[in-house]
């Protein structure tokens, strides 16, 4: 009778949940929709060009770097195509392709893959990638001098030559209204074109339980009131030079943030704290990204410090009287 | 009366429908009975008969001199035919007595009604309850007397009647309280005076309205009794959680009810208890749900222990072809078979029959660090950190991580988006821990 049942044995539980990774990387695919249509609308087809070269860079480099390593691919959990996605709003639409592949190539493959892999990774990959770009300014010239014939640009591009909010603001310049740069407008990054599209996504990340609200609220309410005590204007701060993103899709990443809540908040607030130094003090470029990278390298120390109590466990111990009565029965 | 609820926790979908509506039906007497001396936690018994003995319906038929063990009685009158070993629900084979009915149940003489029970002390309770052999029948199977016989410097307040069952899939409990609440509370009030605790809780899940009415009813005009209406989410029957839901205590890590001046019992037990002290019947039956899309027809039924699963499956239509999963218990705790030949025993609370789709498992794959096993956990620890230090052999760091914390709830596992099997690497390195201590 067993050999015709043909039973399946294994260990308790035998329920498991619907929710797996590829899904979750699917929605926030899926979030990031809406700011790509916007971009898409300002800058036409640059958009949808920049994204799917970073796109098929990031796939392409995971395969090489999986084929080398001898590791089974893993395409199919979504996170390569969402890094490519990453990388490509991190950028404004004039970008130059080669620049954003090179991006792509070193989030993906130096620190993600290199480091063995989705969950292995120390670093936002995505921010990891757009940040070395930066650094890498001499050896980029050198791309740009080279490449430069084989630049590809659709019409739309002269829009992008408008500066971002945040250095108008820098600079003293009358700002946009309010209400224009809050549902659209083409300054900066292909995601600072709408803080409104952004929240939108990061609204149906929160309805789907893919993110909470610690880091994001911890964040942004510490920007908010940092750049209000240096006597700015809390709400442009806001809603520019991609804090938005950064808040509801780089910092929230997973793999790079803190496990429990207070962790979570201890993040949020420690980014929030950076971002107003590097937009006050330093220069007003990528404070965002390199201040979620700087927290992310704190991510472990963060996870020791702020370790939960587990049940039954007080702070002040107290000596738990253990083990069952056993009375001997003679 | 409306109770918060506990830290962490799930809500799997409840698969309740199939069996919540049916009457319990008593299966059909078994012909032959597979008796296993162990059907607890604890000392395993002694077989008291030898093949060829005619044994009575409620008689003894194994015990041990230990304290912590439970003795076992025979479901059937009729002849031993052996002394062999059987199969058993958690992988080892046990000895067993194997039991031929004489179709009669003539009960045996020991097998008495105590109309004036309610002039028993505390001790002979306690007495009455360890030679019924009862056990804890949630699942767990600790023997009760052992439960209700804290140290003496343990004064025990409240006696919670556990009876959320929080396991998808299993209703017995649910039927329990709608056909026999009062026999309930006898037990519950015979435990409370077992171990002299002035109040008692009966906590349920709001997912079973018609079981809160009954038993709303059932104490009626009682004041050292509350019906607690529980807040539906898994573990809530975890023996922790429900008392932390009901009384606002913590056990502390390590310890145990007592400590927190509570004793938990099931539902099952109860009834068993109410059982043996007022009619003097052992502990030889038990509601069962037999359940799940590979059955032919879901039931719940009451089942002599000793019956074959095959035997009780045969009486709900048999198995569908389809079937790929036969398990002991819910589908969170439960314990799969690798076939239906074993018996039913005291703490078989269901026979779980799931098909291909239900038990597709995927590919394991690295941790994402979402964090999401952190937040059901209901002992807050951190089953990611267990997981990767089982993953790469290092016991010692998955003790650091409260390992030996886990209540092995699986609530951890379920939820994984990388399908990892958290809570069975935990339970191998609180295994790997478990033997290095004794050491």
């Amino acid at each position: 009778m067993n050999k015709a049942l043909n039973l399946q044995f294994s260990t308790s539980p035998h329920l498991h949940s619907q929710a797996n990774v590829s899904t979750a990387m699917r929605d926030v695919i899926i979030a990031l929709i809406p700011v790509s249509l916007v971009a898409t609308y300002f800058f036409k087809l640059n958009v949808p060009f920049l994204i799917f070269v970073c796109i098929a860079s990031a796939m392409l480099t995971e395969v090489i770097f999986r084929k080398i390593m001898r590791k089974p691919l893993s395409l199919h959990d979504g996170s390569a195509v969402l890094t490519g996605l990453l990388v490509a709003l991190c950028f404004s639409a004039a970008t130059p392709w080669w620049l954003a592949m090179v991006a792509t190539f070193i989030g993906v493959g130096l620190a993600k893959e290199l480091l063995g892999g989705l969950g292995w990774n120390r670093f936002n990959p995505a921010l990891f990638g757009r940040v070395s770009v930066i650094l890498l300014a001499p050896w980029i010239t050198f791309l740009n001098n080279e490449f430069f014939h084989w630049r590809v640009s659709f019409p739309g591009i002269d829009t992008v030559t408008q500066a971002t909010p945040l250095a108008l603001l820098q600079m003293g310049l009358p700002l946009p209204n309010m209400g224009t740069f809050f549902f659209g407008y083409p300054g900066g990054g292909i995601a600072e074109t709408s803080s409104f599209a952004l929240l939108l996504g990061g609204a149906y990340l929160l309805y789907k339980k893919h993110i909470s609200w610690h880091i994001p609220v911890s964040m942004l309410a510490t920007v908010f009131v940092g750049v209000a005590v240096l006597g700015q204007n809390p709400f442009f701060h806001l809603i520019s030079g991609g804090l938005l993103l950064g808040a509801f899709f780089m910092a929230t990443d997973w793999v790079t943030s803190p496990i429990t809540k207070k962790g979570q908040i201890v993040f949020g607030v420690c980014i929030g704290i950076l971002v107003v130094i590097f937009r006050i003090i330093l220069a007003p470029t990528e404070g965002v990204a390199f201040a979620i990278l700087i927290m992310n390298a704190f991510v472990p120390a963060i996870d020791n410090a702020t370790r939960r109590l587990k049940f039954g466990e007080t702070r002040t111990p107290v000596p738990a009287q253990q083990g069952v009565p056993v009375q001997k029965t003679s | 009366m409306s109770f918060k609820t506990f830290k962490g926790g799930i809500h799997p979908g409840y698969f309740k429908s199939a069996t919540e509506g049916k009457p319990t039906v008593p299966a059909r007497p078994p012909s032959l009975v597979v008796i296993p001396m162990a059907q607890h936690i604890g000392a395993p018994c002694e077989p008291l008969v030898a093949a060829g003995d005619e044994v009575k319906m409620g008689q003894k038929i194994g015990d041990s001199k230990g304290f912590v063990s439970a003795p076992v009685h025979s479901s059937v009158s009729g002849k031993v035919v052996k002394i062999d070993s059987c199969n058993h629900p958690l992988g080892r084979p046990v000895q067993a007595v194997y039991i031929e009915s004489d179709g009669q149940d003539t009960w045996h003489g020991d097998v008495q009604p105590r109309p004036d029970y309610e002039k028993l002390t505390a001790e002979e309770i306690k007495k009455i309850i360890r030679e019924a052999g009862i056990v804890g029948m949630g699942g767990a199977t600790f023997p009760t007397h052992v439960k209700l016989s804290p140290p003496p410097e343990k004064k025990i307040e409240y006696v919670l009647v556990n009876a959320a069952e929080c396991e998808p899939y299993l209703t017995a409990d649910h039927r329990a309280m709608l056909e026999r609440p009062e026999d309930i509370v006898t037990g519950l009030r015979l435990v409370m005076k077992a171990v002299n605790a002035p109040r008692g809780f009966i906590g349920i899940e709001d997912n079973k309205p018609d079981a809160i009415l009954a038993m709303t009813k059932a104490v009626a005009g009682d004041s050292s009794i509350v019906v607690a209406t529980l807040h539906t989410k898994y573990p809530q029957g975890a023996e922790k959680q429900l008392i932390k839901v009901c009384t606002g205590r913590e056990v502390p890590s390590g310890g145990l009810p007592m400590d927190v001046g509570c004793v938990v019992q099931n539902v099952g037990t109860c009834i068993a208890i109410s059982d043996a002290v007022r009619f003097g019947k052992p502990l030889i039956e038990r509601i069962v749900t037999i359940t799940g899309s590979g059955i032919m027809e879901p039931k719940n039924m009451l089942v002599r222990v000793g019956t074959m699963i095959t035997e009780v499956v045969e009486q709900c239509g048999g198995f569908r072809p389809n079937i790929r999963k036969l398990i002991l218990g819910g589908p969170m705790m439960g314990l799969a078979q690798p076939g239906p030949d074993l018996p039913v025993i005291k703490g078989t609370s269901g026979i779980l029959c799931l098909t291909d789709a239900e038990v597709e498992l995927d590919e394991i794959r690295p941790c994402v660090k979402c964090a999401k096993c952190v937040d059901v956990c209901p002992v807050s620890i951190m089953p990611l950190f267990i997981g990767g230090s089982v993953e790469h052999g290092m016991y010692d760091k998955a003790e650091e991580f409260n390992a030996m914390d886990c209540i092995e709830c699986g609530c951890c596992t379920y939820i994984c988006p990388a399908k990892r099997p958290l809570v069975q690497w935990i339970r191998m390195a609180k295994g790997d821990i478990a033997a290095r201590r004794r050491k």
